[in-house]
């Protein structure tokens, strides 16, 4: 405990020089300019500056790149609920009730709880990090090739099986992901693989070509193709504040959803958006005024599942730094930052890179205060960057995107392929293909490939080295439940149901 | 927000046809697999064994995909936003933005290649919204805003953070 304080302390002291400072201050301040803006999420603008890293320090660049993530999480509810688009996976909850407040004259109050609750979850979050993420790494130091694959395993299926829609388009997702990992070099013999005789394909495709190509120039395509025409009509603001009885309804709603949010995004099971449904579910069922709900909109509709979203958010980061398993899209990306420092992200990094680390522990809470403060009073000014028009946004988009691609290894052809990339985006939406398990495919596919291969080498080239090891078996059978018990249950009901209407006809 | 009635799924042929696409894709891997090498050494498994599993996965949900796309269309599908039909001349301006600035960029350097770009596509994705072009006017407006956004990029990231993004003039400033 002491130890901790004295690591948490040496944290403070180094993001609160006035160098980091100022990173986390514009991190924070990007970060929510992108999350209110449509078209642009977190993930994206990670991957277009990582360019930074040839030259700003890595704790500086960590610091920064967590800013915008967690700015993102702020400024994508502000959209959310005065637009009713959300701008990340993990507002959309936000906007079902968030909207329909505003739309009856209560987006002031809806904004509040947003960020207020975001305050409170992303805090207590962040506290929760400090006290386990060093325990988690010092077991983790115990694992071993198998259980890694396993724990990837797990992240694939959660990934591609239990988000979305379709367990067949997730896994179809998840499989061209892993085929783009499998492009260039093979990490444990050198092989070189699908190259067609390309050189640019020897070092591989980068997740940042992909993540810009599927989001930045996707999206921009599918504007140009489908949503021309889409108008959108925006709400009026009022005045951000709260009233006495909405404190009362949105302080248990904030704590049940950082209880749902945190653990959800700790285990490698990813996303924010099955916590923010979650909460949003919960916060129905417990709510004294259920018939708020999807009509007038509830406050507690908002202040849950924004709790939930910036709770998991923060969670994520517990698998990234202590296992270095990405979870969601943006976690992927900032492994690939620190990959470009050549830091190996994983149980080691607690003792080789400490202080990394809890600098970027310590600009969490930092960054959180900041964060409420641009969101709160400043709350209209981000309003304004909803004014501007679609066409020169998007076009702007795309020379931001030039920049992330091109500056990574100053090659033309990177620029075809992030095109090709963005029609692959195009035809993925149109046909409601999630897209999240293409990058966590890729960048964590090589890495489990080394882990299956060097765990079956383990084993003396035997695969009953994954059953008999207990915490590899453990986490097969967590696999299996996480892929059968979605499926069991929808059985059952069916059967249920079956039952009930044969009764109620004989 | 009229639109979401209008709404439709892409039809079941264009279904078949992303379907029949996984399994090309499952099937060029296969090819590209069995140049692979499968000198496993000490781990049992080679580096060609990944690439087969790979292969057979994408084109088994390939296959699935098209019967789906067959019996009914896909699953539990969500409408796609937007308009039911694309506009397809639209996106040809902005990707033929993102073709110029990959074609120009090493001889025109980086801010031009990008004013070049921005303005193709920002004309398309005016064009995409039903308005005009503007005339000889809206396109001087274009490029100076298509400058005023690649400029300072340009500056920012190759002064102040040593990036190397080309530039058309040898002090480079543009």
């Amino acid at each position: 405990m002491q130890d901790l304080w004295t690591h948490l302390m040496g944290g403070f002291a180094t993001a609160a020089s006035g160098a980091n400072l100022m990173w986390a201050f514009v991190g924070c301040a990007l970060g929510t300019a992108i999350g209110v803006l449509p078209g642009l999420g977190p993930a994206v603008t990670v991957a277009m500056l990582l360019p930074i890293t040839a030259q700003v320090d890595p704790t500086a660049s960590m610091i920064f790149f967590a800013g915008i993530y967690y700015g993102a999480m702020y400024g994508g509810s502000t959209t959310s609920i005065l637009l009713n688009t959300p701008g990340e996976t993990g507002t959309m909850v936000t906007a079902l009730e968030g909207f329909k407040m505003a739309r009856h004259g209560r987006a002031g109050a809806a904004l509040a709880t947003a960020a207020i609750g975001s305050f409170f979850a992303g805090t207590i979050a962040t506290v929760l990090v400090t006290l386990f993420a060093p325990v988690l790494a010092d077991f983790a130091v115990t694992l071993g090739p198998p259980e890694y694959f396993c724990l990837m395993l797990l992240a694939f299926t959660t990934v591609s099986a239990v988000l979305g829609q379709s367990t067949l388009r997730g896994m179809t997702a998840l499989f061209i992901g892993l085929a783009m990992g499998l492009v260039g070099m093979d990490q444990i013999t050198g092989q070189i693989r699908y190259t067609a005789g390309i050189p640019e394909f020897m070092d591989g495709i980068e997740t940042v070509l992909v993540a810009v190509g599927l989001f930045a120039v996707g999206e921009t395509l599918y504007v140009a193709l489908y949503e021309g025409r889409s108008n959108l009509t925006m709400n009026t603001m009022g005045r951000v504040h709260m009233t006495r009885q909405e404190w009362k309804r949105s302080i248990p709603a904030w704590i049940r959803g950082t209880g749902l949010g945190f653990p959800f995004g700790v285990i490698p099971a990813g996303g924010t958006e099955i916590p923010t449904f979650l909460s949003y579910a919960t916060e129905r069922k417990l709510s004294r005024h259920k018939e708020e709900f999807g009509t007038t909109g509830a406050i507690e509709g908002v202040a849950g599942p924004e709790a939930a979203n910036n709770a998991a958010v923060t969670g994520t980061l517990v698998p990234l730094l202590t296992l270095g398993i990405p979870t969601s899209v943006t976690a992927a990306i900032l492994l690939s930052a620190l990959q470009n420092y050549g830091i190996q992200a994983g149980p080691q990094l607690f003792t080789t890179s400490s202080g990394l680390v809890w600098a970027l522990i310590a600009s969490l809470y930092i960054g959180n205060v900041m964060l409420l403060v641009l969101n709160l009073p400043l709350v209209g000014l981000w309003v304004k960057l909803l004014r501007i028009p679609r066409a020169p946004l998007y076009a702007g988009i795309l020379i931001f995107a030039t920049v992330g691609v091109y500056g990574m290894r100053q090659s033309a052809f990177d620029l075809y392929l992030m095109l090709a990339i963005g029609l692959l985006g195009v035809v993925m939406r149109r046909f409601d293909f999630p897209t999240a398990p293409v990058v966590v495919g890729m960048i964590l596919g090589p890495l489990a490939e080394a882990h299956l291969r060097n765990g079956v080498a383990i084993g003396g080239g035997h695969w009953g080295v994954f059953f008999e090891r207990p915490m590899s078996a453990f986490l097969l059978g967590v696999v299996a439940i996480v892929l059968l018990l979605p499926r069991l249950m929808k059985w059952l009901g069916a059967r249920r149901a079956r039952r009930q209407a044969a009764v109620a006809m004989g | 927000m009229t639109d979401s009635i209008e709404q439709a799924a892409p039809g079941p042929l264009y279904q078949t046809l992303v379907g029949v696409a996984a399994v090309a894709v499952g099937g060029v891997m296969a090819f590209g697999a069995s140049a692979i090498p499968s000198d496993a050494g000490y781990a049992g498994i080679g580096p060609n064994a990944l690439p087969w599993f790979v292969a057979a996965v994408l084109m088994l949900c390939g296959a699935w995909l098209v019967w789906e796309a067959r019996t009914g269309g896909y699953r539990s599908m969500e409408p796609p936003s937007g308009a039911p039909r694309a506009d397809w001349l639209s996106a040809l301006w902005v990707a033929g933005g993102v073709v110029a600035n990959a074609a120009l960029i090493t001889t025109i350097g980086f801010v031009l290649a990008c004013t070049l770009c921005f303005m193709l596509a920002v004309r398309g994705l005016r064009r995409a919204e039903g308005k005009g072009h503007g005339g000889a006017r809206q396109v001087l407006i274009d490029a100076i805003t298509g400058l005023l956004i690649a400029a300072p990029v340009f500056w920012l990231f190759n002064k102040l953070l040593a990036l190397n993004l080309p530039a058309i003039t040898a002090g480079g400033w543009l």
